[in-house]
């Protein structure tokens, strides 16, 4: 894998000079990060997703979420053989391809041995018993973050306080100590970023939008890995930059913008057409995904463990769906949605086991909603034709409902 | 000016040919088979045949149905969801619920009255209950497909099958037919395992059928056996129109008709 990360990296600075678009500086930089990962020359923590990574970058420990593995395998196209291999030691077929593939990795022997592991029980218990399981096969030391549904001042206390033991904790396992300064530049780079990803979000909400294509996939999910970093602030500049360019030049993202999708939950990060063929046969663009939203308030840097609990508590995969669909809903109005489109993740029983609800809760506004049975990293489970069918049906349901709806030209409200 | 409407299904190809007005001059099912081209060919040429025009006088086609982008010289391609829609509509007039049973797919799908579709639901990966299932089955029973449409006849016993899932299910019949059971009661209680899991698609877009109208295409629906299991599984009276197995095809020629006018 170490190996994986150099030549990918490698490839990316040349495609950078040549091209240096936004999406490739971010994936420049998720693969640099995957070097790191694999370099043992700074301490390391395998994590949950909702771990406080700008904290972790500050205390010069290299760290990373354990379904990061399964989206880098999934995206090169090579995350079978490592799933295969965690089925072939029990793993059901069924659950999440995000864990199996980490799993399959490190059964292989594929990932670095890290010094401590860090579990959070938001947004899944599939993740904590993830994580948990490769501590154990590590034999490394492991703490869990019990985040509350609920952002109580009770809870915030509860959770600064279980944060400041983890600094503790990896205090005691790996020698690193936490610097006051160092703390306090780190939430002032994450506030950086974070500004700056609010002006992106924003003029992805154009209409028509310049996002196109993959632009942002997978990017809500992702940046956090590089907050309290100057490496978030330029990845968000560069999107910014680029953004703000197409739009004074009048590119829309997908030309002949006609519908505006928004992709629930996580990616299909395996090859394959879905997106393309939205864009290039319905002019159908998706403007957001899920988790590519700023949800949280800036961090004040003189309380910065008060901050990063209410941060991680307002995660809208947290707590009740409730509280997920309320930021649906709010990212449907905001970008002026035609149709979602919920991919189903398999295995994931909080994703499908909403998907009832947040269906019935955008029919309330209107909005479509298409189900998708597909494991965003499995690609033997993806039945291409019956999806095409499924979504151009959706597209074709979009269509006509669209040519129905009045529409503002020139400040008068008519019929397309 | 001529009108053709073809629908590349799995288990067969069906076109439907239509004049100027809009009038079904000629329709055509015929076996998919291993070579897509060659079943295209053959059912656009039974329907040509059959009305007595060339090729040359087909002013557009519209395909459908999953191998829709296989279909060459098309004017569009229009999924088979959208197409039977529009097809019902034309046939039975005011349809508010659509159940389409395929070769490989079943769908439900909730119409506005006019022909538009509103909402949809698929089956998922697994083609249990779908005409490939009543395939299989009909092969462990050693009858004619055809012929299951009324086998289900006078059975009373309620028998249930433990297993969709199209292999289990083979198996199951065959050890039932060990056990004794007559054939009507194993024929009965597949089709109540169809209409179970139609009925599930059927309520995800129409939660309560109360009064609405519904109606069943797809090759399946020539199963009455079915149609009944349906009809008492939702509590409603289900429709089907004339050569329910062409309806998809009916609707991509009446949208080539629409697209060129």
């Amino acid at each position: 894998m170490k190996q994986f990360f150099d030549d990918m990296t490698a490839k990316m600075e040349a495609g950078l000079l040549e091209k240096n678009t936004a999406r490739q500086k971010f994936n420049l930089e998720v693969t640099r990060l995957g070097q790191r990962l694999y370099s043992g020359n700074q301490r390391l923590a395998l994590c949950g997703v909702c771990a406080p990574f700008d904290l972790l970058n500050a205390m010069g420990i290299n760290s990373c979420f354990v379904e990061f593995w399964g989206g880098v395998l999934a995206t090169a196209g090579i995350a079978n053989e490592f799933m295969e291999e965690a089925e072939h030691v029990g793993f059901q077929a069924e659950s999440c391809g995000w864990h199996r593939a980490v799993l399959g990795a490190a059964i292989k022997g594929m990932m670095p041995t890290p010094d401590i592991m860090i579990a959070t029980s938001s947004p899944c218990t599939g993740g904590v018993a993830a994580v948990e399981n490769l501590a154990q096969k590590f034999g490394c030391p492991l703490f869990v973050l019990t985040i509350p549904p609920d952002d109580s001042e009770r809870s915030v206390r509860y959770l600064a306080d279980q944060f400041r033991s983890m600094v503790d904790f990896i205090t005691t396992h790996t020698g690193e100590t936490l610097d006051g300064g160092k703390l306090k530049d780190a939430m002032n780079k994450t506030n950086q970023a974070r500004e700056i990803a609010l002006e992106v979000y924003s003029l992805a909400q154009s209409i028509p939008s310049p996002v196109k294509g993959r632009d942002l996939v997978s990017v809500g999910l992702t940046m956090p890995l590089f907050l309290g970093t100057e490496t978030a602030i330029e990845i968000a500049q560069a999107y910014k930059n680029e953004f703000t360019a197409r739009i004074e030049r009048g590119i829309s993202g997908v030309p002949g913008e006609r519908l505006r999708l928004i992709w629930l939950q996580e990616a299909i990060l395996f090859k394959n057409p879905l997106i393309k063929m939205l864009e290039k046969d319905y002019q159908a663009t998706v403007v957001v995904e899920e988790l590519n939203d700023i949800y949280w308030e800036p961090i004040d840097p003189g309380d910065p463990f008060t901050g990063l609990a209410r941060r991680t508590i307002a995660f809208p995969f947290n707590g009740a769906v409730e509280r997920r669909i309320k930021h649906i809903k709010k990212l449907v109005q905001t970008y002026r949605i035609d149709g979602a489109i919920n991919p189903c993740h398999w295995g994931c029983r909080q994703g499908t086991g909403s998907r009832g609800l947040i269906a019935e809760a955008l029919k309330d506004l209107n909005i479509p909603v298409i189900n998708l049975e597909v494991d965003c990293a499995d690609s033997r489970n993806f039945a291409e034709g019956q999806l095409r069918t499924r979504l151009e049906a959706f597209m074709e349901v979009l269509g006509s409902i669209s040519s129905e709806r009045p529409v503002e030209i020139g400040g008068q409200a008519c019929t397309i | 000016m001529y009108y053709l409407g073809v629908d590349l299904g799995s288990l067969s190809c069906d076109a439907v040919l239509l004049d100027h007005s809009g009038k079904v001059l000629a329709t055509s099912v015929v076996p998919t088979g291993a070579r897509n081209r060659d079943a295209i060919a053959r059912a656009t040429q039974e329907v040509l045949k059959v009305a007595g025009i060339s090729e040359r006088e087909i002013k557009a086609t519209v395909s459908t149905g999953y191998g829709r982008d296989r279909v060459e010289g098309r004017l569009s391609a229009v999924t088979e969801i959208t197409c039977h829609a529009r097809g019902v509509e034309a046939l039975l007039p005011g349809t508010q619920v659509l159940v389409d049973i395929g070769g490989q797919d079943s769908k439900a799908i909730r119409l506005d009255g006019k022909g538009r579709v509103l909402e949809f639901a698929m089956n998922d990966k697994c083609a249990a209950g779908t005409g490939r299932f009543l395939e299989a089955m009909a092969r462990a029973l050693e009858v004619d497909i055809e012929e299951l449409c009324e086998l289900d006849r006078g059975a009373s016993k309620n028998l249930t099958l433990s297993s969709m899932c199209t292999v289990f299910a083979e198996s199951e019949v065959v050890s039932l037919i060990a056990e004794g059971a007559e054939v009507k009661e194993i024929v009965a209680g597949l089709n109540r395992a169809i209409a179970y899991r139609v009925a599930t698609l059927v309520k995800r877009v129409a939660p309560e059928l109360g009064g609405l109208k519904v109606a069943m295409s797809g090759g399946v629906a020539r199963n009455q056996g079915v149609v009944r299991a349906l009809a008492s599984t939702l509590k409603s009276e289900v429709s089907v129109p004339l050569k329910p197995d062409t309806i998809g095809a009916l609707g991509a020629a009446l949208f080539a008709r629409e697209r060129m006018l």
